[in-house]
This record gives structure tokens, C-alpha cells and sequence, in this order.
């Protein structure tokens, strides 16, 4: 199988919805992110994330239940599935592992 | 109160998103609106439409697939299947289908196209519903002929005197002269016409420099051509107002330039010079009593005609004070004429019209033989489907479901069909156009397309409906058990089927043959004079001035046999007067002699038979002698013509010869009298040339022509390719229907072929089982084409009758014709049986040879 690839904001997306454990779907996520990054993340972005990530089989879906909120419209939740983990894992290690190589002198 | 979000952004939302994310991105959306909208209304709402257009992408639009048909789109995909599989299965037939329809559709895209283009010539006038011309009935010994030639004044008189009339012109359409038109030296041989002022308010040729109201109103005008400006001037910038010599006798002011015509013009000319110019030269169009230019009117909205062409009936007896009156105009649309160009004592009897609509049928009937092939052949086969429809049923299909099977079975292999066609004819035609002297081109524009997609639902809907129908009707049970009720009424179906397919072959078969013959009947009959290795040379020019020298001179060059000049091209009507009296004539007589003005030799130049008396000779006083065509004694009714007096145009001539009668104008015509007066002065040179050497001696005649004529090109015509001109549609109509019947025959035959191989498959062990008891190859083969004989029999039985009555009423447009032999029709006939027997013969004897062990042995 050809090993699927996470892009930047996709791993964005794919650590808040492991971060939110249970409780992920799309404002949740972009409040999150909104607030880690202090800027303005666009919904839309955040949608073709979660689609894209889903496609590749690192986060799952559920439906929550109708809220007065959403006019009516059941959540979205995701989950972090086992090969997301190694996924994340893998980014995890690939980078530390990397950070480890740095020589140890001094950035002007 | 909730806020409410934008209403259209959200209809816009819920009508492109994919439903199973629809709950997601709705939600999300409205979660954070109602967020936002605490904040700031305004902002929340431009947001939110801003969010719902950012997730206008690929990802989230819903397929166009329709997910309430499903069941449908499936059995249309497993129709398609099933076809695919069984054009696979059986390809022969499929094949045979395949050539005949895409044969059949090429044949007929190819009518389409040329009658298309018949239908739109001289259409493209703005005016043409209000655009009428005026033409004459006119009374003659043999009955009402009708002429577009009308009076010089009769556009005048009718743009004054009559209030329907918005305006008249004059111009002379008919009569495209080629002039010489120069500047700085530089000669253009051009075709021109005269035409008076008002010209460009009723026709819409398009002037690209010049104001349509003024370009011909100065008589010293000459307006021209793009193309014709680029030969005189290089370009067609800037030479309005330059001047253009003419005949390098008058100079004319260029005043506008032509947008080169279009190819749907009937007429086609260089360039028009005023009416009032032709005046100036010609002052016997001032008169009501010749006729010669054609007017054309332009009548206000919602006049009727009927009305119009009472009114008009008088017109020329009125101006005449009754001493023409023979003569009655009417008025008939103009773009009508083109199709619509034959008359018949006064009344409207067809014209081109009747070629479009023969070529019409033609394809029709070319596109239903096709048709039929690909019935007979899924009816007869029908035998191997029987379990796939009993199955079917068996699952519970419908009979209405088996008939869209069956019609988009037919409806793929149209489409295929078409698919080659179109390829058919993109190869066939520069040669198409070449035989009907045309410049048509395929065209996909909207219109063409739907109306092919349209012939191709059509003809897949006739050739899969019967069937489709036949097919669907099979009861699952006894069909399963595998007996196939061969109903009477099925196999009549099928034979009535390959009659009509022989018939119309038949038919088309006659028409070649008759049509063939009276093309070689025309090509062969004696004309009653010679018409081969004749030029003919307008005089013109220092010609003109010393005709005698140069009529001389051209003698002279080797390889000339004769030359002498006449008034008459030999060719068709050129004019005729009533202005001949004779001893017991009727006053009211206005039947015309063709007009032959001629010069000594000229007689004998052209090979017309003396038959009483002696043609104009130099050794007799000539200049009052008269000289009729047999036709012409026989209108007068003289007994011993030589030596009597008439009186042509009020002077005294007397009869010297009578000579045979010549066919100079069509076949279509009868002999029509003439007369030949002698005047040396006649415009038209002609010269008969040694056989074998005319390239030699028309480049010699250059050579001399440019000495003796400067700024005069040699404009030659050769007098038997004028007379071809005369039958050009006949000829085209000679030519394609040899294509068509050909076509049609092989269509046939190839439906037939597979009907015939399909028997003699089936017939397999019968055959056998004959051969085991002793039967001889041949009884076999008579056994299996016996069938097809009696159908090709009946074919041939019914067409006859028809074939006899088409003939005989193309014929009867000819005054000479050929007569029809009974072996035409026989010959037709047994064409028709021996092609046919060819075809299933093959396949019979094959039949026949089979070893009877090999076919007995299964089961």
C-alpha cells in the first residue's frame, strides 16, 4: 500500500483532534488551534483537513447528536485511529531524532 | 430572537454540498455564525456567506449521478453490455448492420447537405419575403411561355403608379457580360451587370466602402468587387472615387466596393455599372416593346399578391395601347426562383425543386433499406436471444424494459453508424462536390449536430422498434423450453420486408438506365448541326472595328478550319421578335422567331443541311434575302416557300433557302422557328478548328489577338461545352444516381446475404438429412434460393408499374426523348435477380458441399 504523507496543517489538525480526545469536530478544533496559534484559522481549511486525513485513514467519524446550536445539524466528531497514532508517532520521532543532530553551538 | 443566516447562502450551502457532509459543514458553519453574530451582526453574516463559498470545492459538490435513478442507470449499463457482447458474438451481423446503416446515414448526410444548401440559395436577401420579380406570361402559338424578361420602363411605371410598390429596379441579372475593365494598363476580364439605383435597398449584397443609397445613382458609377478590386488595384483601400476604364471605350468612377458575393447567390458577378449607363448605349430598352433587362420589386408589408397581380395583368397592354398584348406580367418572389424556376403555360410547374425533392427520397428510401437489414436481421436471429428474453422474464423484467433494451441496442449501433458516416463523408466530399459543382462543408454548429443526434434516435427507433416489439413478446415459459413459434405473420413480416428493400432497388435501378439513356441520347442524337471544336469570341475592340480583316486574318492561321460570325451563340433561347409578316398572317399571332443574324459561311461553318433553295452567298445580292428553319415554313404555313415574300421588322425579304431543322435549344424543347438574315456585322465570332489541334490554334490566336486587339484578353467559349451547360442538372442527376442505386442495390443485397446465411445455418441438418437420402448438390442449392427468387420476383412484379410511371414522367419534361423499351425493365429486372442470386448463391453452394457426417454428428 502506498504509504500516505500528512502535510503541515494536517498535522496541525490531526494532533488537536488527538489533543481533544472524544471531543474533536470542527469548531472545537478551530478554537484550539485559533488559540494555540494566535491567528485566525479558516473553517474551511479545517473541513478539507479533516477530509483528507479521514480519506487516508488517520482519524474516524462519528455523529453526535442534534444540538439546538447547530440548527438542527448532528457534530461531526473525529478520532484518532491507530495508524494516525503512528503516524504522529513517526513525525514525532523523524523530527526529535533530527532536533538531536543539531550541533550544539550557538545560533547568532 | 435567533439570528438568522444569510437564506441564499445557505440555500446555495445545502443545494451543491455532498448530503453526508452536509450536517458537518452546515453545522460547523452555524455554530460559528451564532458566535460571531454577538460580536457583530454585519460581520457574521459577510462571514458566513464567505465560509459557505470557501467550501465550494470539488471535494464537497454532489455527483451529478442521480442517486433517485440508480435502477435505471444500471439497466442502461447492462444494456450497453449486453450489445457490446453480442456485436462481439455475432459480428457478422453486426458488420452487415454497421456498413448498411453507416452506408445508408453517409448517403443521406451527404443529401442533407447539398439539399440544405439548395433551400438556403438567394435566401440570405433581408428582404426576401417583400422581394418580388416581375416576370411576363406570354402568348404564343404553342401555348403560354413565361419570361423573366421584362420592358425598360416597367420598374419605373410600377414604383409610381402603384402604391404597394416601395421600390422597383431594373437590372440585368440574367445577362452577366464579360468586359473588360483597366487601369494603368493593366486588362481584368470581369463579369458585370447593369442595375438601376435602388439596387442595394432590395438585394443584400454588402458593400464594405460606399453608401448603399448613393453608389449607383451617378450613371458614370462603377461598383466592384473585393475580389475583382484586389486584381485591378492590389488592395481595397482608398480607391473609391479612382477610374476605371471600361472597354477601353468609357471611364467610370469607382463609387463602392462589393464584400466578395456570397457562395449561396444564385448570380454571381464582378462588378455593376448603372442602368442609366445601359440607357445611354441602348436606347431600345426605353420602348414597352422589347424586352431584355429584369425588374425586381419591393413591396410594402402585408400586400396581396393576388390582388397586386390583377392589378398588374394590363400593365404592358395599357402601355402598349393595346399592341402587345400578349403579353402579362406577374409578380413571384425571388427567392423562390431559384427553386421554383419552371413554368408551364403560365403556371407554376417546379424547377429545381423537384431534383431536391427527388434526392430527398432518394436518401429517405436509402436509410429504410439500411433499416430493414437491421430488422430482418435481429427478427431472424431472434431464435438465439430467445432464452436471454425468457430468462429475463423469468426475473421479472418487464416487456417495457426489453423494449428499451432492444431500442438502445438499435439506437449504439446507429451511433456507431453515424460515427463512420461522418467519416464517409468527410472523405467522399471534394469528390461530392466536384459532381454538383458546390462548396459544401460539414458543419457542426448547434442546429447540425441536434439534427444528427435527432436522425440517429430516429433511425435507431424505426430500425429497433419492430424488433424490439417482436423480441419483448416472446412468452418466458414456452421460450425457455426452447420452441420458437415461427408465427406466418413474422416470416411474412420479413419477406414483405426484403420485397420492399428489392423494389425500391429496382426502381432505382430503371432510373438509372432511363436516365443513362437519354443523357447518351442527348450526348449521341443528331443536333442538325455541329457543334465540336467551335470557339466562340465576343467581338470586341478593334475587332469590332475591322471584323472583315480579322475574320480574314484568323483564317489564315493553320488548323482553322472556318470562321464567321453570327447573332445567335447556338445555344439555347438568345431572342426573338414577332416582327415577321407574312401573306395570311394573323394580327393577333405574336408567336417569336428565334432571331439568327449571320454572316456568309456561317450556315456552313456550323453544318446546318440546306433543304430547299441556297444559303446567303457573295455571288447574290443578299442584303433583303430571309432564310427559315423548317419549323419556321411550317408556322407560316408556306407551300413552296423559295422565292416568296415576308416582311421582317416592315422591310420587304425574300425566302432564298429553308434548312433542315436544328435542336439549338435544349432537348427539354421543342423545335422552336427561326430564322437567319444576313448581316455581317453579328457580334459573335466563331472559328471551327482541325480536330486534335485547338490548344495550338487558340495560342496562336492569342498571339494574334494581342497584336491586333491590345487591352482585349481573349475570352474564348467552346460551343459543346456551352450545350453541356444546357443539361448540367441532368447530368449531376446521371451521376448520382448511378452512386445511389449502387448503394442501394449493395445495402440490399447485404441484408439479404445475412438472411440467407442465417437460413442455411439453421437448415444445417436438413440439408444433411438430404444429402444422406441421396439429394445432388444442386437441388440443394435451387432448395435454398428458391425462396429468395420468389421474393426478388415479387420485387421486381411491384416496382415495375412504378419504375414505368417515374420514367415516363421524367421523360416527359424532354420534348426529345428516348422511347421505353420494354427491356429496360426486364434488364432491371434480372440485374436485380442475377445480383441477388450471386449473393445467396454463395453462401447455398457452400451449404450445399457440407459433408452430412459433420453436421449430423451433434446432439
Amino acid at each position: 500500500m502506498k504509504q500516505h504523507t500528512l502535510g503541515e496543517f494536517e498535522e496541525l489538525v490531526l494532533l488537536m483532534v488527538a489533543t481533544l480526545h472524544d471531543e474533536a469536530y470542527g469548531v472545537a478544533i478551530l478554537e484550539g488551534l485559533e488559540e494555540k496559534l494566535e491567528k485566525k484559522v479558516s473553517i474551511s481549511a479545517i473541513h478539507v483537513a479533516l477530509k483528507r486525513i479521514e480519506d487516508k485513514g488517520f482519524v474516524k467519524s462519528r455523529f453526535g447528536g442534534i444540538t439546538e446550536d447547530r440548527g438542527g445539524r448532528r457534530k461531526k466528531f473525529y478520532a484518532v485511529t491507530g495508524l494516525g497514532k503512528r503516524m504522529l508517532d513517526a513525525q514525532f520521532e523523524l523530527r526529535s531524532s533530527l532536533y538531536k543532530l543539531i550541533p550544539k553551538i550557538s545560533f547568532g | 430572537m435567533k439570528p438568522i443566516p444569510p437564506k441564499r447562502a445557505l440555500q446555495f450551502l445545502r443545494w451543491f454540498c455532498r448530503e453526508d457532509y452536509l450536517d458537518e459543514i452546515e453545522g460547523d458553519l452555524l455554530e460559528i455564525f451564532r458566535k460571531d453574530y454577538e460580536a457583530s451582526p454585519k460581520l457574521a453574516i459577510r462571514k458566513f456567506t464567505w465560509n459557505v463559498l470557501k467550501h465550494f470545492r470539488l471535494e464537497y459538490i454532489k455527483s451529478f449521478k442521480s442517486h433517485h435513478h440508480t435502477n435505471t442507470a444500471d439497466m442502461f449499463h447492462h444494456n450497453l453490455l449486453i450489445a457490446y457482447r453480442n456485436f462481439l458474438r455475432y459480428k457478422s451481423s453486426f458488420l452487415i448492420n454497421l456498413i448498411g446503416l453507416s452506408s445508408g446515414l453517409a448517403c443521406a448526410l451527404l443529401i442533407y447537405l447539398w439539399v440544405n444548401d439548395e433551400w438556403h440559395v438567394d435566401k440570405f436577401h433581408t428582404n426576401r419575403d417583400r422581394l418580388y420579380q416581375v416576370k411576363e406570361n406570354v402568348e404564343q402559338d404553342g401555348g403560354m411561355i413565361t419570361r423573366i424578361t421584362t420592358s425598360g420602363p416597367t420598374a419605373e411605371a410600377l414604383a409610381t403608379e402603384m402604391p404597394e410598390v416601395e421600390y422597383a429596379v431594373t437590372n440585368t441579372f440574367d445577362h452577366i457580360f464579360h468586359d473588360v475593365l483597366s487601369i494603368e494598363g493593366n486588362d481584368i476580364k470581369a463579369g458585370g451587370l447593369y442595375a438601376s439605383a435602388d439596387f442595394f435597398k432590395l438585394f443584400s449584397f454588402e458593400l464594405i466602402q460606399g453608401n448603399k443609397n448613393q453608389v449607383l445613382s451617378d450613371k458614370k458609377s462603377i461598383v466592384i468587387t473585393e475580389g475583382l478590386a484586389k486584381q485591378l488595384f492590389g488592395t481595397t483601400e482608398n480607391i473609391v472615387g479612382k477610374t476605371v476604364e471600361w472597354q477601353h471605350k468609357k471611364q467610370y468612377q469607382v463609387s463602392g466596393v462589393l464584400q466578395d458575393l456570397p457562395a449561396l447567390s444564385s448570380v454571381k458577378f464582378d462588378f455593376i455599372l448603372t442602368f442609366e449607363a445601359f440607357k445611354e448605349d441602348n436606347n431600345w430598352v426605353l420602348n414597352w416593346f422589347n424586352t431584355a433587362p429584369q425588374t425586381f420589386v419591393l413591396l410594402k408589408e402585408g400586400t396581396d399578391i393576388e390582388r397586386f397581380n390583377k392589378k398588374i395583368a394590363d400593365l404592358v397592354r395599357t402601355k402598349t395601347e393595346g399592341n402587345a398584348n400578349h403579353r402579362t406580367p406577374f409578380i413571384a418572389r425571388y427567392a423562390d426562383a431559384y427553386l421554383y424556376g419552371k413554368y408551364e403555360n403560365g403556371k407554376q410547374a417546379g424547377g429545381r425543386i423537384e431534383y431536391v425533392r427527388l434526392f430527398s427520397i432518394i436518401a429517405l428510401f436509402i436509410v429504410m433499406i439500411a433499416c430493414i437489414n437491421f430488422m430482418n436481421l435481429s427478427t431472424a436471429r431472434a431464435s438465439r436471444r430467445m432464452k436471454e428474453v425468457g430468462m429475463k422474464k423469468a426475473v421479472g423484467a418487464r416487456k417495457s424494459s426489453l423494449v428499451v433494451q432492444y431500442l438502445s441496442e438499435s439506437t449504439l449501433i446507429c451511433l456507431l453508424s453515424l460515427l463512420i458516416a461522418i467519416l464517409l463523408v468527410v472523405l467522399v466530399l471534394p469528390q461530392f462536390n466536384t459532381i454538383v459543382g458546390k462548396n459544401l462543408t460539414l458543419h457542426f454548429n448547434l442546429k447540425f449536430t441536434v439534427g444528427l443526434l435527432g436522425l440517429v434516435l430516429l433511425t435507431g427507433l424505426i430500425a429497433g422498434s419492430y424488433p424490439a416489439f417482436y423480441l419483448s413478446k416472446f412468452k418466458p415459459v414456452t421460450v425457455l423450453k426452447g420452441k420458437l413459434n415461427n408465427f406466418a405473420g413474422e416470416v411474412w413480416a420479413r419477406k414483405g420486408l426484403v420485397i420492399f428493400q428489392f423494389t425500391l432497388s429496382i426502381i432505382l435501378i430503371v432510373s438509372v438506365w432511363v436516365v443513362y439513356k437519354q443523357i447518351q441520347f442527348i450526348q449521341t442524337e443528331k443536333l442538325g448541326y455541329s457543334k465540336n471544336n467551335i470557339i466562340i469570341i465576343r467581338s470586341e475592340g478593334k475587332i469590332d472595328e475591322k471584323k472583315e480583316t480579322f475574320i480574314s486574318e484568323i483564317q489564315k492561321i493553320s488548323g482553322v478550319m472556318a470562321a464567321s460570325n453570327g447573332g445567335h451563340d447556338m445555344t439555347g433561347h438568345n431572342g426573338g421578335t414577332y416582327g415577321i409578316e407574312w401573306p395570311g398572317k394573323d394580327p393577333e399571332n405574336r408567336t417569336e422567331f428565334e432571331n439568327m443574324a449571320a454572316n456568309y459561311g456561317l450556315i456552313e461553318m456550323l453544318g446546318i443541311s440546306i433543304k430547299e433553295g441556297r444559303s446567303f452567298s457573295k455571288n447574290f445580292a443578299d442584303s433583303s434575302s430571309i432564310i427559315f428553319n423548317e419549323a419556321g415554313i411550317k408556322l407560316m404555313g408556306l407551300s413552296d416557300p423559295i422565292g416568296k415574300e415576308v416582311k421582317l421588322w416592315g422591310r420587304n425579304m425574300q425566302i432564298v433557302g429553308v434548312v433542315n431543322d436544328f435542336k439549338f435549344e435544349s432537348f427539354h424543347e421543342q423545335i422552336k422557328p427561326a430564322f437567319f438574315w444576313l448581316q455581317p456585322n453579328a457580334p459573335n465570332i466563331m472559328i471551327k478548328i482541325e480536330a486534335g489541334k485547338e490548344q495550338e490554334v487558340i495560342a496562336q490566336l492569342q498571339k494574334f489577338c494581342r497584336e491586333f486587339n491590345p487591352g482585349f484578353p481573349l475570352d474564348y467559349r467552346f460551343l459543346d461545352a456551352d450545350y453541356q451547360s444546357l443539361y448540367a442538372a441532368e447530368n449531376r442527376v446521371s451521376i448520382l444516381s448511378k452512386y445511389f442505386a449502387g448503394l442501394a442495390i449493395l445495402i440490399s443485397c447485404l441484408g439479404l446475404f445475412g438472411l440467407a446465411a442465417f437460413n442455411a445455418e439453421r437448415r444445417n441438418k436438413e440439408i444433411g438429412i438430404r444429402k444422406v437420402l441421396g439429394s445432388t448438390d444442386f437441388a440443394i442449392v435451387r432448395l435454398l434460393s428458391a425462396d429468395y427468387t420468389k421474393m426478388v420476383l415479387t420485387a421486381i412484379f411491384i416496382s415495375l408499374p412504378i419504375s414505368y410511371i417515374l420514367a415516363k414522367s421524367w421523360l416527359g419534361s424532354f420534348a426529345f426523348r428516348i422511347e421505353l423499351e420494354w427491356w429496360f425493365f426486364v434488364g432491371a429486372g434480372l440485374i436485380a435477380l442475377l445480383i441477388a442470386w450471386f449473393t445467396v448463391g454463395i453462401l447455398t453452394i457452400k451449404a450445399s458441399r457440407v459433408n452430412p457426417s459433420e453436421c449430423l454428428r451433434g446432439e
